[in-house]
């Protein structure tokens, strides 16, 4: 928590400051993408803005307990409430790759299903300005279902148009590539294909802004390849991103900033290589601090 | 690209407890506007149902039709308690019955097996139960073959024109269900002992509706038993069974009175299990 850096910084990130890696982040140069090393330098109003988020867990019903010990919990009035997030501010500027990283449990999956629009904060405002795209985790098909089928239930679950669908589905296949399975089950499929299919899916809707939770480090090599390839067109196209990672590689190659997530709030906010060599720097150091358990209220 | 052209939409979230007016307005406008995934849900839970089975879709007649003979037996002819064209007399109720059960059973599962969904994508949960009670549509018009089919090989003097009031009773019917299976749905999601009482519910619920016998009973019992016969008579499935008995067998006219009053207590409860299953959708991805 105390790390001797800007806490909770909705600063803008820093990455002109930092000259000795600058020549290694080559894909940023492209046009699009806005030059945010001057703070406060935005154009337009931010793409998401979160203030004082705090989203509260109740563990008394999340855990699976027996009846008899729920209700003597109930009776005693112990209400075990866990804060996933607790004071966290992050302003992002459209066109941003922002990577999130932090330990398991830090609350970083939490944060991106509120802006998602899947949870609703307890506390604080998230505001997002933009069509949002996430694809949180590996997509959940339904295995009993043709490949084809599951792209017109997921666009609708995203609330696709049909017509932007219809007109979308051959693309949405190819970059998936799983060639004639498209019309089998999607039992029959491997791992990568399902993975490719949903990242697919999710890309090619068209999003503003694009929410990602551990997805694009999976997949072989030529199927990484072309998610980058993609990543580095919709970065082009001034798409916000904001991912979740542990793939320090990645964060250090994409994104325009990182932000370290810990115990349900930012720690770190700057520029990737930065941010990352802070956190690897952490993480040998203090592993014990940052076990997330205890902070009940 | 035509997106461009369309504002910006802007999400803003913060914690406010809406009043139940909002959210039934809210529950409307959603359902309104994704019409779609309901259609397209439906449509999975559809092709889902055949997937592992040999005869696929023929079960949606076969089902009614086996069940048949067991209460001809039950009841006619080891209990002797049945009606002329008793066969008739059953599947009349049977078939409704049978679309009222597996219309809840697909609604009170619907939300807890889509975890993985619902921690993923924001979407108005509703649509799930709402399409799982849309998809068994189709079961109960395919059950209609075989009534049809029965009523012109043997029942040629029963088949009037009122049987083409079935879908109005039908429309009475599905009301309630969606009514009773959201509210199933959503209590699912918290506790899966919902399913497992259900089970055990339906089938008082059936015991207590004129399916197996006819109305007269209800009056005979009711003399004994006070409290069954108000049990009787507030039990809405005594209006529909009688209602689909009498446009099937009867050949008369249902009572459109009873009916209406079936159809506005219906859309009562639907209301307010729509605004509970509203009130409780924001915790459903923390919970599963």
């Amino acid at each position: 928590m105390t790390a001797g850096r800007p806490t909770a910084s909705p600063a803008a990130p820093t990455r002109a400051d930092h000259p000795e890696t600058g020549e290694r982040r080559r894909p940023l140069a492209e046009p699009g993408v806005p030059a945010n090393g001057t703070p406060g330098a935005g154009h337009g109003p931010l793409a998401i803005e979160v203030h004082d988020l705090g989203v509260q867990y109740s563990l008394r019903l999340t855990k699976r307990r027996t009846l008899r010990r729920n209700f003597s919990s109930f009776l005693r009035r112990r209400a075990s409430l866990f804060w996933a997030i607790r004071g966290l501010s992050l302003a992002v500027r459209p066109g941003e790759v922002v990577a999130v990283i932090g330990p398991n449990g830090a609350g970083k999956t939490t944060l991106l299903q509120t802006l998602a629009g899947i949870l609703l904060p307890s506390e604080g405002t998230v505001t997002v300005r933009g069509k949002v795209g996430a694809l949180l985790g590996p997509a959940a098909f339904d295995l009993e279902l043709s490949g084809r089928d599951n792209i017109a239930l997921f666009a609708a679950f995203l609330g696709v148009d049909r017509r932007l669908l219809h007109a979308r589905t051959d693309e949405i296949i190819r970059f998936a590539d799983v060639g004639d399975f498209i019309d089998a089950r999607m039992r029959t499929y491997s791992q990568g294909m399902r993975a490719r299919l949903g990242f697919s899916v999710a890309s090619v809707t068209d999003p503003d802004i694009l929410l990602l939770d551990e997805v694009v480090s999976t997949g072989d090599h030529e199927y990484r390849t072309r998610s980058r390839a993609r990543i580095r067109e919709m970065i082009t196209a001034a798409r916000t991103i904001v991912l979740v990672t542990h793939d320090m590689q990645w964060v250090d190659e994409f994104c325009t900033r990182a932000v370290v997530v810990e115990r349900g709030s930012i720690v770190a906010d700057g520029a990737p290589a930065e941010v990352v060599k802070h956190y690897q720097e952490r993480a040998e150091q203090t592993p014990a601090a940052r076990e997330p358990r205890g902070r009940r209220v | 690209m035509s997106t461009l052209a369309r504002p910006t939409p802007v999400y803003v979230a913060s914690p406010r407890r809406p009043t139940a007016a909002d959210l039934l307005r809210q529950t409307v406008r959603e359902v309104a506007a994704h019409s779609d995934l309901v259609r397209q849900l439906a449509r999975a839970t559809m092709r889902r149902a055949g997937a592992h089975t040999i005869l696929g879709n023929v079960w949606w007649v076969l089902d009614p039709l086996l069940q048949m003979p067991l209460y001809v037996l039950l009841v006619g002819v080891i209990l002797r308690s049945g009606t002329p064209d008793f066969p008739l007399f059953l599947f009349s109720a049977i078939l409704p019955w049978k679309w009222f059960t597996s219309s809840l059973s697909e609604a009170t599962s619907s939300v807890a097996t889509r975890d993985q969904l619902i921690k993923q994508v924001a979407f108005p949960k509703i649509a799930l139960p709402i399409s799982a009670i849309v998809a068994v549509v189709p079961q109960f018009l395919f059950g209609l073959a075989p009534l049809l089919l029965m009523m012109g090989l043997f029942y040629r003097h029963r088949l009037s024109a009122f049987i083409l009031l079935v879908p109005v009773v039908a429309a009475v019917q599905l009301v309630l269900s969606l009514a009773i299976g959201i509210l199933l749905a959503i209590c699912n999601a918290f506790a899966r002992d919902t399913g497992r009482l259900t089970g055990f519910v339906f089938r008082i619920w059936f015991i207590l509706s004129p399916a197996l016998y006819s109305s007269d009973r209800i009056e005979h019992v009711s003399g004994r038993y006070p409290m069954l016969g108000i049990a009787f008579r507030l039990n809405p499935f005594t209006t529909l069974f009688e209602s689909y008995r009498a446009v099937i067998y009867e050949g008369t006219f249902p009572s459109f009175i009873a009916l209406v009053a079936v159809l506005l207590v219906s859309l009562g409860l639907l209301a307010t299990t729509s605004i509970f299953f509203k009130r409780l959708e924001p915790s459903l991805a923390k919970i599963l």
